[in-house]
Formats: structure tokens, sequence, C-alpha cells
């Protein structure tokens, strides 16, 4: 049962629709569509107006910024540190999201045979880790990971690698993204494995007992039952993950403002240093509007399921 | 019924919203509320008080609400200020950032209140980057130059007995003062001032100018040997390798009491003494050597120029700021407490005599400055230098680095 | 008889044993950076810095966190932070709720649209609006004031509780209201009386998130008060107060602490509902 063919049967809808109470749905959403215009929509051109402009601090101190036509856009993609960027930003989230779906699944899997206390004290850690602040995790891994008294180097040396005795993570690049991935799959993965878990009650449990019956293997009941079962949700949480790794900006920032180098230094970084640091206004939104092109490119896909799910509706 | 629901919530968010930025907002009778930013560890805490007490006292129309600003993002946050509608009166500014500030616009010309202030003799060092195109935007406040800052204890118990006077016999002494709990010398890897010294001492500079292109030039032998020499000194220590000088406050690292040696400008002790007064007394000071007795290393010239934003809505009034803390009274008090140079020369007398001012001087001789492009603020932000001395600190290839580096530098001034 | 007996179920431990220690492994590993940020917190300096880690305390002190309560206005930006993130999450909740009834419930020209207009904003780049924004905000007079902090929270937030409260209402038979009109109600009271009440799982599920979102901001809040540092919000102070701890861990822990107090506390109290709420939204989503 639906939404739309329920409203159409009920009483109060074709009331609705015959007299002026049709303004309802319309007064109902205005201030949705007030709040997007002014502060989403708005916002949105006034960046696509700057990216074409000559825009550096004293435009944005005094005003009277001259429009330079595609001047930025040709600077910025004839930049090899901006390809170099946008490569860097796939990988990351390519990285990123693989390890993210691929242990929240087993995570998932593996909660759906442990037993209930066990299965409630760990989602109770889940979810400890899902809720604490981006922020202080944040700090909390610097401390982790910090030269001196981290305990992650403390350990390394323990398990006999004697080479991390004061190792500085945040002074070289891989060891940094490394860092980075570490923290935001932390961060992720409960979100991801407890929406999974849930999805995966949701599987009938006569269909595992009819496979078993069938003589098929775990791996086998796996493919075959729980896969197809996933899949519209497995996607959600795919699309949701590539969005917000991909425009990940506080975690980078906090830990290694994009360094050292450019080693860790993503589209959303990129943006904000050329930006904020270099104040040119005008090449961070030329960044901006391309990075908003890939990342609807990207997900041209999930905009279309859900599009077309709505239609179901 | 729903509409009561929803206008009822609505007003409720409001009240919320409204009550919470209340406290924000000026009164319109009573003194004038006057916001001035000073950076921090420029002063210490009772200089500041001092500094407004009397100030409100002569001036008693004038409240004075004086802010500490970190250094770290302060180039967004000043440009956030400047662009502002309401910005805050006064600003303490970097000698190597004013410029770039004093071209936006976004700062007021005060070159007709120069004669006022007695403009004739301010320090070349801090006046020529607040002047753009003859006219004056930023008014200097105070310079200074580094020097070593050590613990007398530490020296007589490992019986050292004067000072070094060259670069060996420095890293001789430090290695002799880095036993057990005391560090040799509290260096962290990212101080670039002091690795530009380094650099100067043996003929390199961070970035040369040949006609009308900048190069930047951390990779030249010189440049590398300066890199050298720091990496030698800053093992004596347990200073951290990818942070700088103010995170943590190498300041306060030192008033722990197990450092025997930090790189700072003089005024340094004068913060580490309020925060462990039972440092003082035992903190001496000497010209950061250089490569041979009787020539001090080279070092930067750091200091600070006062601006007045255009958006800001008091401007008189914070010319009378201005015109204070530049003044003679509150610089010659300002020199004292924090053993800085002046910002005029004549009041240079101001300072004769004490310890940690003679040895800035002797240094000051031999004081530099960073490349002169309005650019090179850019380069700070991003600082590529810093990330190259973490890099060749940790065991990279220098001169790969180095390179690097140099091309960001080039990239950055040319831009 | 005995030994027959015993042996599956050893059997069976033992098969069970790689999946128990599986699920240690993944409780430990989603603890500890929290456990030892609070562990942190209230150990004693010299115990924080000793060359082998203590994992559990030897003795308790609070000096860290009145260190952190006593930085310079930390009650006034934590009274900040409240007021903005519990208006932003109260004003998303009941603009969405009008929204997500109108998309749920009612049949009119342009739902489609607007569906679509309230996904793509699901996926804006609000780190990129930064300065504009900015500019936006000064243009209006709105610099350096909470209400605007708010509106962008509100405006953050909004597009995801749509979408997830629709889910929930979708999920409430229709059948329910109407039941009650029948029995002489007027819709609204209708929606009031039996909707509502069953949506409270839904509304408190998509205001955590909120309210998440909100408490973590730190770019707009650090752009946009510039002037008036007593409008500062939390995530802005802890900032820049490891700026000035840098290395005493054990204040910078304390405040991490505190700062992550408020949100957990709501999690674990809520965590049963929140959970399937999140998932439900989820799936209708």
């Amino acid at each position: 049962m639906t939404a739309a063919a329920g409203a159409r049967r009920t009483p109060g809808a074709e009331r609705a629709a015959r007299t002026p109470g049709a303004l309802w749905p319309y007064l109902l959403i205005a201030p949705t569509v007030l709040g997007t215009a002014y502060l989403l929509l708005y916002p949105l051109v006034r960046n696509l107006v700057i990216s074409f402009q000559t825009y550096g601090m004293g435009e944005l101190i005094r005003g009277g910024a001259p429009f330079a036509g595609l001047a930025n856009y040709r600077e910025i993609l004839d930049d090899t540190v901006f390809w170099e960027v946008v490569r860097r930003t796939f990988w990351w989230t390519a990285v990123n999201v693989v390890l993210i779906m691929v242990l929240a699944t087993l995570v998932a899997l593996m909660l759906q045979h442990l037993g209930r206390r066990t299965r409630l004290l760990v989602m109770s850690g889940l979810v400890l880790a899902w809720a604490s602040p981006v922020i202080a995790t944040t700090t909390v891994f610097q401390w982790l990971f910090s030269s001196r008294l981290g305990v992650v180097n403390w350990l390394l040396v323990r398990l006999g690698f004697e080479s991390y005795e004061n190792y500085s993570w945040f002074a070289n690049g891989s060891s940094t993204f490394v860092i980075l991935v570490l923290l935001v799959v932390w961060q992720s993965v409960p979100f991801a494995a407890i929406t999974l878990h849930a999805a995966l009650l949701t599987v009938p449990a006569e269909l595992y007992e009819s496979a078993r019956l069938d003589g098929a293997g775990a791996a086998r009941i796996f493919r075959s039952v729980t896969l197809p079962m996933l899949r519209p949700l497995f996607a959600l949480v795919l699309c949701l993950e590539v969005i917000w790794v991909f425009r990940c900006f506080a975690q980078i920032w906090a830990i290694s403002k994009g360094g050292p180098g450019d080693a860790t230094t993503t589209l959303p970084v990129y943006a904000y240093r050329v930006a904020q640091s270099l104040h040119r206004y005008d090449l961070g939104a030329a960044v901006s509007t391309l990075t908003v092109l890939l990342l609807v490119a990207v997900l041209v896909v999930h905009l279309r399921q859900m599009f077309r799910q709505e239609g179901e509706l | 019924m729903k509409i009561r629901f929803i206008a009822g919530a609505a007003a409720l968010a409001a009240t919320l919203a409204v009550s919470a930025c209340g406290s924000s907002s000026d009164s319109a009778e009573g003194p004038e509320r006057l916001t001035v930013w000073i950076m921090k560890d420029s002063v210490t805490e009772d200089f500041l008080t001092r500094f407004s007490e009397d100030f409100e006292r002569r001036h008693k129309d004038i409240d004075l609400d004086v802010q500490i600003q970190e250094w770290d993002g302060i180039g967004e946050k000043v440009t956030a200020a400047l662009a502002s509608t309401d910005a805050p009166d006064v600003i303490e500014v970097g000698n190597t950032q004013v410029a770039q500030y004093a071209a936006s616009g976004g700062v007021k010309d005060l070159t007709d209140r120069t004669e006022d202030l007695s403009g004739a003799d301010w320090l070349p060092g801090l006046a020529e980057p607040g002047k753009i195109d003859g006219k004056q935007y930023g008014i200097p406040w105070y310079a200074a130059n580094r020097v070593v800052l050590y613990h007398k204890d530490h020296f007589a118990r490992a019986g050292i007995t004067s000072p070094p006077a060259t670069q060996d016999d420095w890293l001789a002494d430090t290695a002799k003062l880095d036993k057990g709990r005391i560090q040799g010398i509290y260096l962290p890897g990212q101080n670039w001032y002091t690795l530009a010294g380094f650099i100067w001492d043996q003929g390199g500079d961070l970035a040369v100018r040949s006609g009308d292109t900048w190069k930047g030039a951390l990779d030249t032998p010189q440049a590398l040997a300066g890199m050298d020499f720091y990496r030698r000194l800053q093992a004596l220590g347990k200073g951290p390798k990818d942070s700088d000088e103010a995170k943590p406050p190498q300041a306060e690292v030192f008033a722990k009491g197990d450092v025997a040696q930090i790189i700072s400008v003089p005024g340094g002790a004068k913060i580490i003494e309020e925060a462990n007064p039972a440092l003082k007394g035992k903190i001496g000071f000497f010209p950061v050597p250089g490569r041979t007795a009787g020539e001090p290393g080279a070092v930067f010239t750091g200091g600070s120029d006062l601006i007045v934003p255009e958006a800001s809505a008091h401007q008189d009034a914070a010319y009378q700021v201005i015109k204070a803390l530049a003044g003679d009274t509150w610089q010659t008090d300002m020199a004292k407490t924090m053993s800085y140079v002046p910002n005029r020369t004549s009041l240079a007398g101001a300072v004769r005599g004490s310890e940690g001012t003679a040895a800035m001087a002797a240094g000051a001789a031999r004081g530099r400055a960073t490349p002169n492009s309005p650019q090179w603020a850019a380069v700070e932000a991003t600082n590529p230098i810093k990330q190259y001395m973490t890099a060749a600190l940790t065991g990279t290839d220098p001169a790969k680095a180095a390179k690097e580096a140099s091309d960001s530098i080039t990239k950055t001034l040319g831009s | 008889m005995n030994r027959t007996s015993a042996s599956p179920v050893t059997h069976a431990r033992i098969r069970r044993l790689p999946l128990h220690a599986a699920a240690l492994l993944v409780f430990v590993l989603s603890v500890f950076p929290v456990y030892w940020m609070v562990l942190t917190a209230f150990k004693p300096t010299q115990d924080i810095q000793s060359q082998t880690p203590l994992f559990l305390p030897t003795s308790v002190t609070l000096d860290h966190f009145t260190k952190a309560v006593q930085a310079d206005g930390f009650w006034l930006f934590w009274r900040n932070s409240l007021a903005v993130t519990a208006s932003c999450v109260l004003l998303a909740l009941i603009v969405a709720l009008g929204a997500a009834f109108a998309v749920a419930r009612l049949r009119w020209k342009g739902r489609r649209g607007f569906i679509l207009m309230v996904f793509i904003a699901q996926v804006a780049p609000w780190e990129a609006l930064l300065i504009p924004m900015y500019v936006i905000a000064r243009d209006t007079d709105m610099l350096d004031k909470l209400s605007m902090l708010t509106l962008i929270y509100f405006m953050i937030t909004l597009p995801f509780t749509i979408v997830t409260l629709r889910g929930f209402l979708t999920a409430i038979p229709v059948e329910l209201e109407e039941a009650a009109q029948v029995d002489g109600c007027t819709r609204a009271a209708a929606f009031r009386r039996i909707t509502l009440p069953l949506l409270a799982p839904g509304l408190l599920a998509t205001s955590l998130f909120g309210f998440i979102t909100a408490w973590n901001e730190f770019a707009f809040a650090n752009m946009l008060i510039i002037k008036n540092q007593d409008d500062r919000t939390l995530p802005v102070w802890l900032s820049s107060f490891s700026n000035v701890f840098g290395t005493d861990w054990g204040a910078t822990m304390a405040a991490s602490t505190l700062f992550a107090l408020p949100v957990l506390v709501l999690f674990l109290v809520l965590q049963g509902r929140v959970a399937s709420g999140m998932t439900s939204g989820a799936v209708k989503g």
C-alpha cells in the first residue's frame, strides 16, 4: 500500500483537491522551498558567478569584481596539480568506500550470528563510535598516533617494530593518508553495519530454511538469498557513503590541512586552500563548481534510482 | 489546530534563536566599545591589563575589549574581519603580512597622522611593508629578532661558563647539556624563521629574484647546508619534528624547567616567568651564534604593525588606541617589559642595559627579511617550508624534498 | 553417556570461537578510542606521560576537567552551541513535518519536482558555499549572529529530515487517520492524535541526526562569527583549545569528552529506538 494510492482514496484528500484547501500542500512546502532557495540555491548561484569573475581579497573587501569569462576554469584545468587532486579524490573515495562496505557487511553478518547479549554489547560499541562527534574523535586519533607517548607507537614497538619508536605519523604523506582512512572508516562502519544488519533481519527465516533444505552451503546462501534481499539497501548505503567520503573535509582539515605537501589534499580541501589561504576566491569557486559537477556525475545513477523508486509509490 | 501547534513551535524556535544572539548587541548608550585584536604571546597579560586600565582612565568614553588571536588561520580571520561591515577597530598584523592587507583596500589610510605619531624615524622594517604607493596604512608597533634563551642552572651544571660563539661550539655545548631528563635544546621541527637564519649564514636564501620572477631557493647547496645544521641541532632535544614553536607554545615547554635552551624573541622570557615564577632570574640570553666567532648568526627581523579597518565603526577612537600604543610612554614600557625594539630609533635608549636586548641588538646587526614579494604572505599561508623541514628531519632525502618545496614557492610567488 | 552429550556442545563452542573473537575485536576497536579519550581525561598527568601506557585507571583526577571548564568562556560557548543546535533541530522538525506530510499524504501538482529538489539538496556541497554564504550574510547584516548559523544548520539538516520523516509517515497506515475522522475528528486533529504519537521514533531519530550535524559544525561557525567572540560555538573553541594546550593531552581529552558528552548520553539512552528508526527511515527513503 502506498501513500499516493491511500491519499487518493481518503475523503480528506478529495476534499482538499476540490476546495481552496488545495493550497494546503503548497503552504506546507513553502518554508522548505523558501529555505532552499535562499540558503542553498542562491549561494550556489553566487558561487557560480564568483567563478566567472576576478575575485581576490580586494574584491571581497571592496566589491566590484570584474568578469573574467572562463579564465578561472582555464587556469584550473591547465593546472596539473588539479588533476592530481581529482585522481587522489577518487582514490580516497574508492579506498574508503570499499573498506567501509566490506567491513560493514562482515560486521552485519557477524551480528546476525551472535547471541542476544553479545550482539547487544557489540551494537552498543558501534553506536558509541558512531555517535562520537567528529571533532572529538579527530582529536583522539591525533593523540593515539602522537609521536611521543602515542599508544599506537607503543603497541607497534611492543610487537617488535622497533622503527616505530617516536615515529612521526603526520610527517609522511602516505602514513597521514593511512590514518585519515582509518579514522573515516572507523567513523563510518557503524552506521553502515547497523543499517545492513537491520536489513538482514527483514529477510524471512523461511528463505534460509528452505535454502538449507535444498542443500546450499553458507557461501551459496549468502550469494543467492542474502545478497539479493540486501541489494536495494546496500545500494543506498553505498551512495550515502560515497557522498560523505567524497565531501569529507573536517577530518582532513583538522588533522593535516591537506598536507604534508599535497598528500592528503582532496577536492574540498583543495578548494578551501585555494580560496582561504591564497585568497583566490575565484579559483576556489571554480574548483567547487567542478567538484559539484563531478559529484553529480558520480551520483546520477543514485538519483535516478531514487527517483524511479519514487515513481513506483 | 495544527497551525496553532506549528505557529507555537516556530515562535519557540524563533525565541531561542533570538535569545541566543541577544548577548551580542552593543548598547547604544554608555561608553564606546572598542575591539582590539592582539596576537597571542605578543605582549604579556600584565602589560595588556595595565595598558587597558590606563587607557580607559584617560578616555572615560571608551571601553576596551582586547581579544587575543591565535596565529593558526589568522589570514582567513583578518580577511573576514576586513571584509565585514562591523570590523574590530584595531588589529595587530605581522610585518610579513601587512602589505597584502594594505593593498586590499580594507585598511584605513593613516598618512595624515604620520606626523602626529612622529613617523619620521620609524623603523624601516616595519614602516615600509605598511606603506603602499606613498600611503601609510600600517603603523609600526614593535620589532624583535630571535636570540637564544638559556636556563642558567643547566648551563652551570654542565660546566659551561660562557655562551658559545660559533655554530660548532654551540653544537658541542648543546650535546653536553642534552643528558637524561634535560633537553639540550627544545627546537620544534618547523621553526622556519630559525632555519632562514641558518640558510642566510651559509650564503643562501629562501627565494631569489631574477628580473621580474621569483624562484624558490631551498634546493641550493647553501640552503641545504643550513638545513643540515638545523637537523644536527634539532636532534639534541625532544622538539616535535612535525610542529612549530607555537604548537605547543615553546615558552610553556621551557617553563616546565627541563629545557636548557630555546630560540625565541627575548620577550619570551617574560612569558616563561609568567607561567613559572620560579624561573625568574634564571634565564640568560645570547645571540644566535654564527659560523665564525665575533660574527653572530643572521636572524629574521620580525615585528608587528597596527591597522584600523575601513569597516571599523569607531575609527577616531581606534586612532586614539594606536596613538597610545605607538606613543612614547607605552613604547618605552613595552620595550622594557617585552625586550622589544621600539618602533622609533630615537626611543632605542629605553632598552639599553637589559641583558636580552643586548643579545638582540648584537643579532639585529645581521637582521634580514623574508623575500620582498607581495605574494610572500601566500607562501606563509600554506607554508611548504615547514613541510620540507619535517620531511628532511624524518628521513626523506633533503635534496628531493627541498626541490619540491622550492617549486611550490616558485609557483606561489609567480601567481 | 555424559561425554557423548557434552561433546557436541563443546564442539559448537569451539566452532563459534572465531565468531566470538571477531565480535570481541569489533567491540574493542570501536570502543577503544572513546575509552582512551575518557581515560586520558581522568588520568593524572604523570600517568599520561608514563612511557608504558596505563590501560586501567590507577588513580583518578578531575584536574583536567577543571582546567577545561575554567578556560575562558567554556560555559558560554556550551550554551551557544546548545541554543543554536536545539533551535535548528526544532525548526527543521517543524518545517520537515509539514513538507513530509504534503509529500506522503497529499496529492498535488509539482510533487515529483519537489521530491527531486529535496534529494538533490541532500547532496549539497556545503563546504563549497563558505564564501558565498559569507558574502550573503554580510550583505544582509547577518554576520556575527548566531541566528544566521541557526538558519544554515537548519538548511543543512532539513533535506535529510524530510526524507526520513516521509519514510516514517508512509509506514503509518492512513486508515488509522481515516478511522479517527469517521469518529468525528477533523483531519488535523486525527493527524495530531493518531499519527504524531506513532511518528515519535522517527522524530527522535531525525532530530538526533540533526543534533549531531549542528553540534559538530565548524567551518561556518569559524567563518561567520568574527568579532563577537562571546558568540563562538564549542567546535570553534575546541579547535583553538588544542592550539593552546598542544601536548597537554589530559586537558584536551577532557575538553573533547565534555564536547562529546551530550551526544553520547542522548544516543546511549535512546540507542534501540534510534537504530531502528534510522534504518526504517533509510529503507523507506
